[in-house]
Parts: structure tokens; sequence; C-alpha cells
């Protein structure tokens, strides 16, 4: 299900996680090893953007932060994305990120 | 400020290193024949960032809440490893093997 | 007496705890409101979190560097700092406790860590 990410523009890699960090699947242009790699990357910094939003709404008392929904990190040329426990690595020039975060929210639902 | 050349001299520290706010290191000393290298201490400044970055908003949200004061500015961030420690002070910071690290010399001098 | 309860009578040691790395258990003892202490516990474990993955993607990048798996950490503010080993926390008067007294109580007692987070 989650390979038809690949057809969305700019979509380079997309790859699910379990909740240990370990791969469920994956596919784009990256070999086995490097897309465990950002399976693991992505298990790694979604515990660190859920302790940081846990945080963040205990201080300001303020709802509507926790549990987080995902998250971007974006540099010049490429960013990951990530929701519910799938990610995708994606070309800033030719991905449209509202299109890859719309479809990775349904994808999250299914 | 500290300078490399002294933060070395300190007994047990194996590297000295300086880094940018934004945790790129700017410049290191290691001691001859340590394991230690540019990549990990490149490394080393970026986690140490990341987490006074951390710590400051611990910081604000805990004083604004509690109204105990005495956290903020966050100054530095000190990781205990399996065999090393890394102690940063500012834009300073200093590794020392498990075996022989003084956390208050190493404080003392990266305040100066 | 359990480790904090010890680790709260040392100087300068203004309250001490232990969190679970599950986050639904925590204690504490010294000069600290329970509210107070049950926030402590929760950024502590944040950190902790944190750090212990830090660690692994320093080692996952540089094979050994003696980083992982992270034995704790440790913040330092104008006036206070947080002591962290394990899964046991203190708030600490910089001007009234040795650091060093501290971190060498928490190595001695607190023990080794196998990177295991339960």
């Amino acid at each position: 299900m989650i390979k038809r990410m690949l057809a969305l523009d700019g979509v380079q890699v997309v790859c699910q996680f379990r909740d240990d960090g370990e791969l469920v699947e994956g596919y784009g242009m990256m070999d086995d090893q490097q897309i465990a790699g950002l399976a693991r990357f992505a298990h790694d910094y979604k515990r660190i953007v859920q302790g940081n939003t846990d945080q963040l709404s205990m201080f300001t008392q303020m709802n509507g932060w926790t549990p987080p929904g995902g998250w971007i990190v974006r540099s010049d040329k490429v960013a990951v994305v990530s929701v519910a426990n799938m990610v995708c690595l994606i070309d800033n020039n030719e991905a449209s990120l509202n299109e890859v975060m719309r479809e990775m929210h349904t994808l999250a639902h299914w | 400020m500290p300078s490399l050349e002294s933060l070395i001299e300190l007994n047990g520290v194996e590297a000295a290193f300086q880094f940018s706010a934004k945790g790129e290191l700017s410049d290191f000393k290691v001691s001859d024949g340590s394991e230690l290298t540019e990549s990990v201490l490149d490394l080393l400044s970026h986690l140490c960032v990341a987490n006074v970055s951390i710590a400051s908003m611990q910081a604000r949200g805990w004083e604004t809440m509690t109204g105990m004061k005495g956290f903020y500015p966050i100054k530095g961030f000190t990781l205990v490893g399996f065999a090393w420690t890394a102690i940063t002070n500012d834009d300073f910071g200093v590794v020392m093997s498990n075996d022989s690290v003084d956390y208050e010399a190493a404080y003392a001098a990266l305040a100066r | 007496m359990s480790i904090y309860s010890e680790l709260a009578n040392l100087p300068g040691v203004m309250a001490a705890g232990e969190y679970s790395y599950r986050g639904d258990r925590y204690h504490f003892e010294g000069q600290m409101e329970a509210e107070q202490a049950r926030m402590a516990s929760i950024m502590c474990r944040a950190t902790t979190l944190a750090t212990h993955m830090q660690a692994n993607m320093m080692k996952a990048l540089n094979a050994e560097c003696g980083c992982a798996p992270a034995q704790g950490w440790m913040v330092r503010g104008e006036q206070f700092s947080v002591c962290v080993y394990g899964n046991i926390f203190c708030f600490v008067d910089n001007n009234h406790a040795s650091i060093n007294d501290v971190m060498q109580f928490l190595k001695d007692n607190v023990g080794e860590q196998s990177g295991e987070l339960v």
C-alpha cells in the first residue's frame, strides 16, 4: 500500500517501521541497508519529537500539540517527512509537500 | 574565554573542541594517540547544542510554571557515555575518559 | 534506604527522585512539591530517552566511539544543575554541592547502564 507514495512527484523513498524501529517494508532509490537506516532514524526522531511535544503541552497547558501527528526535517535539497510509522525522503524541488503530507495522512488512517 | 591549548592540557582531557551556536565544529585539539576524530567531535558538538536547546526550553517552562529561577540561561550540557564523558559550556567542550573524569575541573576551565 | 533518598541527603542536593522509563511511575524526596517532581520526572525521562537515541546514533555513525550506551547526563544552569544517571535524577545547587561527589555517588550506586530502557 505504501508503495503508491512513489507515484507522487519527488518522492524518492518511502518506508514503514515497527514501534521498535525495525523496518516493515521500504521502497525507492536506496539500498536495503540505507532504507533500514532511514526507518531507524525516523523511529528515533519520532520518540524525540513525542517527548518534546509532551513537554510543550505540559509547560504551555495548551491542548492540541500531543500526540504529534508527524514531523518534517527540511534541508536545502531534500526533506524527510514522517506521519505515524511511515517516512518518506522527498526532493524539495520536485515534490509538493502538501500533496505528500495529504497522501501520508490518508495512508496512516487506512 | 578558554583556549583549546589550555583545555587540552587539563588532566584526563583527550580532546578539546569549539563549536558554533548551530553545533558546527569550528576548531579542536586531540591528545596524542587518542582515537577521537574530527568527525566524532563534530557530531558531539551537534548533540550538545541540541540538548542545550532542549534544556533551554525546559528551563523556560520550568521557571515560568514553578517560579523557581536559576536554570536559565543554560550554560552547557554533559553527556556521560559508556567510556567517554563530553562536557560543554557555552561554545567550548572537552572529552574525558570516564575513568579520569573531573567535572568540576572541566567546568572551571571551560568557564574561564 | 533507596538510592534517591540517600542522594537527596548529599550536601547541596535539593531533591532527588527516580522515574520509570515507561513514564508511568516516579518517586522523589527533598525540597520539591509533588507536582514539580512529576514535571521533573517527565523532563528527565524525555532527555534521557533522547540522549540514549543520540548516543546510539553516534555509535551507528562512528563504530565504537565510546558513547553508547549512554550512562547519564547533566545540564548546568547559572545557579542549579540537573544530574541524571540511569533513571535516577537530582536537582543540585551549584554553589553548595560537589558535582564530582554527586556524579560519583550516582555511578557507584546506580551501576552501569546496559542500554535496555526497562
